[in-house]
């Protein structure tokens, strides 16, 4: 014959107590919503503030420079190889490289097509770290062509300020590659004439930039700077607003650029604030676990009588001990389950009548949400079980 | 199946008492099938000595050996084996659960190592006089009719040792010799023996082994 916990039931002193049995099983409840409901905007304030701009490979590059205040104007703000090895090897980064300027003094004048002439800069960088490079921007020593990608910000800034200001005409992208320019690069060995010419515009750098070798080889000739250390430093990571990252670079007193940051301090501390919430979650769990164990040992003591006398007559102490803990198991999966559903339905609503159905978030929830409720139900179990058994073996 | 006792003394009993016992501190061995009455009067050890074969207690020194094995070394699991399929006890103080009904009393021992039907505890109720008591509280019986509930509860399990601490001392003699008469069947049943411990000898039990604490 089976035995089962129907059998011994009317032996056990179970209906007293009644109130705080049924706080502790809301206590729980409410506990395990909050922990699983925790993660679960954990989650989606990462996805939420993930940068995933269409150029981006699924990496943010970062540009890093030194602040410069009011007290350290006069320093030497580029970055050693020292510091740049340091930034390469920060969690989280997956590469750095410099960015290299002219040392030497450059004027751009757009002849009879464009009338102006300005004095400019020139920079180079890893080509790995340019979001476009065409076959085109190549130069070899003895080459007077000089091939530029240009940043579509200052094009931006060439046809709504620059041009109207000087009756220039505007400039398209598709059109920028049919413009050449006169370059002239100047310093205290000479001077050299070249044409520039405009081959592709990078969403990702803000500069202008030639090839790393006509950089080096201008700079060498041209030069009239001893000092080869970058003043600006792109970095290529998963998450631009990884709180470690924007916390070192703080400490640092590097500066980066706002845009790809902007959303750093606030993720922080939405996160912190979930992180709170979480450890709410898990102490009133903890104090409904507490609570419920209460019951338990006072129900065993309530029934010690019997269930002393269940023993003497033969009734295995496992048994007991795995019967009357499976008693609850039904309330424990109901609590747990009830409260996953709960949390999936207001992650549910909050993707689709907060944020619109926006495709950085799934309806649905995160799986290691439901895997937290599955461990969570589990420990329940396990404690109950553990702390009956001990109750009734102390017996 | 053999029970032995070796040389065992309880450690709260007085030396002149265990040297007068043809029990304690004794090489004694019980088999099977057997009839053995322990008599003794009050104080001599005569429940200590049911509760130390049932292994309630372990406040004696020796051993006590089931068909070789110590049952001092039983753990909880053990002892629940054995009280469920190889020794049946009456004590002396009936041990029922006073709250429940007496049929619920005799029926979660016998679900637990079921030997007969439910429908023979209703026969063996009625043997015995309390066949219009199953559905009442233990604990609104009479002392007489909780012992006849204590000695039907003992019979509902496999055993091969059925311990008696006084079963019959609130029954009459009527009543006493119908209740020798079905524990009788049920151990030659499951040729089982008997071990019967009280002040007297009883008339109507022929044991084989009488032993004097």
């Amino acid at each position: 014959m089976h035995l089962s916990f129907k059998h011994i039931a009317a032996f056990l002193v179970t209906d007293k107590n009644k109130g705080s049995r049924l706080l502790s099983y809301f206590g729980l409840g409410i506990g395990v919503l909050l922990l699983l409901c925790s993660i679960q905007m954990y989650i989606n304030i990462n996805n939420l503030l993930q940068n995933k701009s269409a150029r981006s490979d699924g990496y943010d590059y970062i540009s890093v420079t030194k602040t410069i205040t009011n007290d350290n104007m006069s320093e030497d703000h580029s970055f050693t190889p020292a510091e740049l090895q340091e930034l390469k090897t920060l969690p989280g980064i997956d590469d750095a490289t410099p960015l290299i300027g002219n040392k030497f003094l450059i004027k751009a004048s757009g002849g009879d097509a464009f009338p102006f002439s300005a004095d400019m800069f020139l920079e180079s960088i890893d080509e790995k770290f340019i979001d476009t490079v065409p076959p085109t921007f190549t130069w070899k020593e003895g080459q007077d062509l000089v091939p530029m990608i240009l940043s579509s910000d200052y094009l931006e800034l060439y046809n709504s300020v620059f041009a109207p200001s000087r009756d220039l005409p505007q400039v398209s992208q598709s059109m920028i590659s049919s413009v050449m320019i006169q370059l002239e690069f100047y310093g205290p060995n000479g001077s050299q004439k070249f044409r520039g010419n405009v081959v592709a515009v990078s969403d990702r750098i803000n500069s202008v930039l030639v090839p790393t070798n006509l950089l080096a080889w201008a700079n060498q000739k041209f030069g009239n700077s001893t000092n080869a250390n970058p003043a600006r430093i792109f970095l290529k990571t998963k998450d631009a607003n990884n709180p470690q990252l924007l916390n070192f670079l703080q400490q640092k007193n590097y500066g980066v650029n706002k845009d790809k940051t902007k959303f750093g301090r606030v993720k922080q501390v939405l996160q912190a604030i979930v992180s709170g919430l979480a450890g709410f979650g898990v102490l009133v769990i903890l104090l409904a676990m507490l609570l419920f164990s209460f019951y338990l040992q006072l129900m065993i003591a309530r029934s010690k009588d019997n269930l002393q006398l269940l023993l003497t007559i033969g009734y295995s102490p496992k048994w007991l001990s795995k019967t009357v803990s499976k008693r609850w198991i039904p309330v424990y999966v109901g609590i747990v389950v009830v409260a996953l559903l709960v949390c999936a339905g207001l992650h549910w609503g909050f993707q689709h009548f907060v944020m619109n159905d926006r495709t950085a978030l799934s309806p649905f929830i995160h799986w290691s949400v439901v895997v937290t409720a599955l461990v969570l139900l589990l420990l329940s179990i396990w404690v109950n079980y553990r702390l009956v058994k001990k109750s009734l073996y102390s017996l | 199946m053999q029970i032995k006792l070796q040389a065992v003394k309880p450690t709260f009993l007085e030396p002149g008492k265990i040297d007068r016992s043809q029990l304690w501190n004794q090489l004694v061995g019980f088999e099977s099938g057997q009839r053995v009455q322990v008599v003794a009067p009050s104080g001599s050890g005569k429940t200590s000595f049911v509760h130390f074969l049932y292994g309630l207690r372990k406040d004696y020194t020796g051993s006590i050996l089931y068909d070789g094995k110590d049952i001092s070394q039983f753990n909880a699991e053990d002892f629940s084996g054995w009280r469920q399929q190889k020794v049946s006890v009456v004590f002396q103080d009936m041990r029922l659960f006073m709250q429940q009904t007496v049929m619920e009393n005799l029926e979660i021992k016998r679900i637990l190592s079921p030997y007969h039907k439910e429908s023979r505890i209703t026969d063996m109720a009625t043997r015995l006089g309390i066949g219009n008591k199953l559905d009442k509280k233990c604990g609104t019986c009479s002392y007489g009719e909780q012992q006849r509930i204590a000695i039907i509860r003992s019979l509902q399990q496999p055993f091969d040792f059925l311990l008696l601490d006084e079963p019959f001392s609130h029954l009459d003699e009527q009543n006493r010799s119908i209740a020798m008469q079905l524990i009788e069947e049920e151990a030659t049943e499951r040729k089982a023996a008997i071990i019967l411990a009280d002040l007297k000898p009883i008339e109507y039990f022929k044991p084989e082994i009488t032993l004097f604490l």
